[in-house]
């Protein structure tokens, strides 16, 4: 009798811990806000290297691409073409390309838009 | 990677050369009783993880457990001497199947909690059962201060869960192995890229040296690692000696992962044995018997 209480007892805790899960991510439950995301006005100098220069160029600019950036150069207009695909993957966290920033959540979702915009407009030097 | 792999299943090739049937019995099968095998390890946890050892009925024990910093922070850390990781709990048997226990350890200052069931025992007699089966049910809480207090915060994101199912066997009077198919939830992960559930498959072993003094060895094996977490995690591995003492077990390791719970040591080990992070680790098992077991 005693065992039959401590097993229904057992099994009763075990549903009310495992009932409380939840699936969340950081990335996906505190997505930063962007009620004055502007992706009209999109330039490359305007938007695109202020992005590279807030997140990026600590490790990919021209000088420290070498000894931190796996060698991989985002400061000139012609690096930022040749890599805007894969740039495009690693700051999606899409799984396909070393997700970016290393160690860091993703970048906020009005400026991930504003450079698949700048890609889409025909990557201009603008 | 490979070469952990590899020592597991070296570990468990070598482990079919031992076996003998002879499980736990100095005393004679007598067919019409059951021969329960015990001591299949010396204490409530191989190493690190779970082990299918369950305190008796009426049985408090109080663990200490450190780990310390990683080998190759050197001298000035006096080899990681300098620095330490706690956790303290209390476990109580409850009856010949249940035990329940609570600790609270300083990896993100965490309070756990976990229940172990007895299954199946391995017997022989006149009831044969070549293994040991238990279950074992844990929940975490961390309880650092919320990183951003502006935005909304949930009390759930605080919380992770394991199950796991041990299932052990013990081979001759020195030898014992287990395998453990555990599950990690966690309720808050930091990106998409991290699975909020994680799968592993834990390997461990005991070899009796004396009646005192036995080596452990223990291994979890990630099975659904993806390729681009927020930190890289490594497999734990935990290489040991048991020493018991009467009412104190002390086991003392060499291993890679730094918390105590499952779901710290399975899901966020960072240090690599190959890298050097190679931590010195030790428990301290001090049973009381609070009553003894009703007499039928």
């Amino acid at each position: 009798m005693k065992r039959i209480i401590l097993s229904v007892s057992g099994v009763i805790a075990l549903i009310l811990i495992f009932s409380s899960c939840y699936y969340d991510n950081e990335e996906a439950l505190y997505p930063s806000l962007n009620q004055t995301c502007d992706t009209t006005n999109v330039t490359f100098n305007a938007t695109i290297v202020p992005l590279l220069s807030d997140y990026c160029y600590s490790c990919h600019s021209n000088t420290t691409a070498a000894s931190a950036g796996n060698n991989i150069r985002l400061q000139d207009y012609a690096d930022v073409v040749a890599n805007a695909v894969m740039i495009q993957g690693s700051i999606k966290h899409t799984g396909s390309y070393s997700p970016m920033p290393k160690n860091g959540g993703m970048l906020p979702a009005c400026q991930i838009s504003q450079f698949d915009k700048w890609i889409s407009n025909g990557m201009l030097n603008n | 990677m490979k070469k952990y792999s590899l020592l597991a299943i070296f570990i468990i090739c070598t482990a079919g050369l031992f076996a003998q049937d002879n499980a736990g019995s100095t005393a004679q099968d007598t067919k019409d009783e059951i021969n329960f095998t015990t001591e299949t390890f010396e204490s409530t946890r191989i190493l690190n993880g779970h082990s299918i050892e369950r305190l008796d009925p009426g049985q408090l024990d109080f663990r200490i457990s450190h780990r310390f910093g990683t080998l190759n922070s050197g001298a000035y850390n006096f080899f990681g001497l300098d620095q330490s990781n706690i956790h303290l709990s209390l476990e109580y048997g409850i009856t010949k199947w249940l035990m329940t226990g609570v600790g609270r350890g300083n990896y993100e200052k965490t309070f756990d909690g976990f229940t172990k069931f007895s299954v199946l025992r391995q017997s022989t007699g006149s009831r044969v059962m070549p293994v040991s089966v238990s279950v074992v049910t844990s929940a975490a809480m961390n309880t650092l201060k919320w990183t951003d207090p502006t935005r909304t915060n949930y009390f759930s994101s605080r919380l992770s869960y394991v199950g796991q199912v041990l299932i052990a066997r013990k081979f001759g009077d020195f030898l014992s192995l287990q395998v453990t198919p555990s599950y990690v939830h966690r309720n808050l992960v930091a990106t998409e890229l991290d699975p909020n559930d994680l799968y592993s498959i834990g390997i461990g072993g005991r070899i009796k040296l004396t009646n005192m003094i036995s080596l452990d060895a223990e291994y979890y094996y990630l099975l659904n690692p993806t390729k681009y977490m927020s930190q890289k995690v490594y497999n734990p591995l935990s290489l040991g000696v048991d020493i018991y003492t009467g009412g104190h077990t002390f086991q003392l390791f060499f291993t890679n992962s730094q918390a105590m719970i499952e779901k710290g040591f399975i899901g966020e080990t960072t240090g690599s044995w190959t890298k050097g992070d190679i931590r010195f680790g030790f428990n301290i098992s001090r049973i009381f018997v609070l009553h003894y077991p009703d007499q039928k």
